[in-house]
């Protein structure tokens, strides 16, 4: 089953793509989701943790770009 | 799970970009099917390439002009070693999206959105396109500061950066532009032969390397610190996660070729970091000479070295920069255009035709012309701007280094790949160096009383 113009492909072309190609390198195998995974308790605090950081630290840096400008 | 287990079902529906995968995965299949020496240099030569151009891509321009800041300023010392300490951090973290690209044949984007769901997978694609967007914009400063050593106009300089980044897409093909771009890549290389003309004390470098002395005359100042947050984010920033691992996925590494995908990227690694040393010692002449370098770009350093090194060596170290930008520019451009194709769930290869590929290749371009066009506004602080987003590339890390310390220790992605105790503890090492150094950056800017407790200034 083919799409577009690689209908004209030929038979041994289709062959190869399956033979020397794992199933999940397909673009096709991207339609696929991956399972979703609960997060735990302990994996949410860290994350939201770094994510409050990542905020903070950047308000920092921009305090700091207006304090050199200031300065100049 | 799915992902691992021989799966039957109705025939795959076959793409472009399956053939032009497949022809390259024959390749490696005849190699590895000859045997002996040559087939393994001749396999090497075939699986290497995302971790070469993901480190060479990262000695980009305000990577390179932050090393070239750190030798103007505190010459050989401290940083040489310190250099080299980032850049085995970079193979710690680069060898887990290795593993995780082969294992999977997802990209990284992909795997967060689908795994954790849209909110932290919006969250992530977040960080990294705002990050890549500043970094590209900080590419183009390099681009048109090399080029203007060469009294090349900024609107020219733009223009011909974007232009080879479009040539380097016009071959549609993974494997075709991988070994283009790896070749304009190897160009970083120029900084070793222009760092000879310095004549460097290679005494001083060796007793630096040794004892990783002498540490910054000044202490730890903010000022100090924004050079280690500049170094270290200079070799380890989230963009180099989600495109190692999707041009993995791009290349069809599979999990018999993760020993090659290892040494790409320990390869990678060393090239890069000879790059970056190089670097520092060029510029060392200035700290010996006790020039001010705080608002240098490209073009100044190269004017400044010029009596030392002469105008050949002026020219290469510009041209350096030069190159650095733009193999940055077309590497960080890609992974944003992945990282939303995997996403937005639209196709995402190197291998589309234009014709099958348009929103991947106009999210690629767009990116780029935005941030090139941003270059050409007068007055903007350039030399900040790029000391600054290698700061802001650190800050972002933690939380990317922490979904994929999550992802590799999948059992149910991973299989037997799932990392070992030992791989765990470096990760974790990495997130506590990198969190350390930025709060630490944090206190000198809104604490510096507490700070300097701790023996700082």
């Amino acid at each position: 089953m083919m799409r577009g113009k690689d209908q004209q492909l030929q038979p041994e072309t289709a062959e190869l793509v399956t033979t020397v190609l794992e199933r999940e390198q397909l673009a096709s195998a991207a339609k696929t989701a991956v399972p979703r995974r609960r997060l735990s308790p302990t994996q949410l605090a860290v994350l939201w943790s770094l994510r409050i950081y990542v905020l903070f630290m950047i308000a920092v840096v921009v305090y700091q770009v207006w304090a050199a400008t200031a300065q100049q | 799970m799915a992902l691992n287990s021989v799966q039957v079902g109705p025939p795959p529906s076959i793409t472009h970009e399956d053939i032009d995968r497949a022809h390259d995965r024959q390749r490696v299949m005849w190699a590895r099917q000859q045997g002996g020496a040559f087939s393994r240099i001749r396999l090497l030569w075939l699986l290497v390439g995302p971790g070469i151009l993901v480190m060479l891509g990262e000695n980009d321009g305000p990577s390179m002009l932050s090393y070239a800041a750190t030798g103007a300023r505190f010459g050989i010392g401290f940083f040489i070693p310190f250099i080299i300490l980032t850049f085995v951090m970079a193979i710690i973290v680069q060898e887990m999206t290795v593993r995780l690209g082969a294992a999977t044949h997802r990209g990284h984007a992909e795997l967060i959105f689908e795994r954790y769901g849209p909110f932290w997978g919006w969250f992530s694609m977040l960080d990294l396109l705002i990050g890549n967007f500043l970094t590209l914009i900080t590419e183009f400063i390099a681009v048109r500061a090399g080029l203007g050593f060469f009294g090349v106009p900024p609107w020219a300089a733009v223009l011909i950066a974007i232009t080879i980044l479009l040539l380097a897409l016009l071959t549609h093909r993974y494997w075709t532009w991988e070994r283009v771009t790896l070749a304009a890549a190897l160009f970083n290389l120029v900084f070793i032969p222009v760092a000879l003309l310095t004549h460097p004390d290679w005494g001083g470098v060796g007793r630096a390397l040794l004892t990783w002395q002498p540490f910054p005359r000044e202490g730890l100042t903010s000022g100090t610190l924004i050079i280690v947050l500049a170094n270290i984010g200079a070799t380890v920033t989230p963009w180099m996660l989600f495109f190692q691992q999707s041009a993995i996925v791009d290349k069809g590494l599979t999990r018999r070729d993760i020993s090659f995908g290892r040494l790409d990227t320990v390869l990678g690694a060393a090239l890069a970091a000879l790059a970056a040393v190089a670097m520092v010692l060029c510029t060392t002449p200035l700290f010996l000479h006790g020039m001010s370098t705080a608002n240098y770009q490209a073009a100044e350093f190269a004017q400044a070295l010029r009596p030392i090194i002469g105008k050949l060596g002026a020219s290469l170290f510009a041209l350096g920069i030069v190159e650095a930008g733009i193999v940055a520019s077309i590497t960080i451009s890609i992974s944003s255009a992945y990282a939303f194709g995997e996403v937005a769930r639209r196709p995402h290869s190197l291998n589309l035709p234009l014709t099958e590929g348009k929103s991947f290749y106009a999210v690629l371009l767009l990116l780029a012309a935005a941030a090139g066009g941003l270059v050409l506004i007068p007055g903007l602080p350039l030399v900040y701007v790029v000391l600054i987003v290698n700061v802001i590339a650190v800050l972002a890390m933690p939380p990317a280094l922490v979904f994929l310390y999550m992802l590799v220790n999948d059992r149910e992605l991973m299989g037997a790949l799932v990392s070992p105790r030992w791989a765990n503890l470096l990760a974790g090492a990495v997130v506590v160096v990198l969190t350390s150094a930025g709060i630490l950056f944090g206190m000198s800017v809104i604490a510096p009383h507490v700070f300097a407790t701790l023996g700082g200034r």
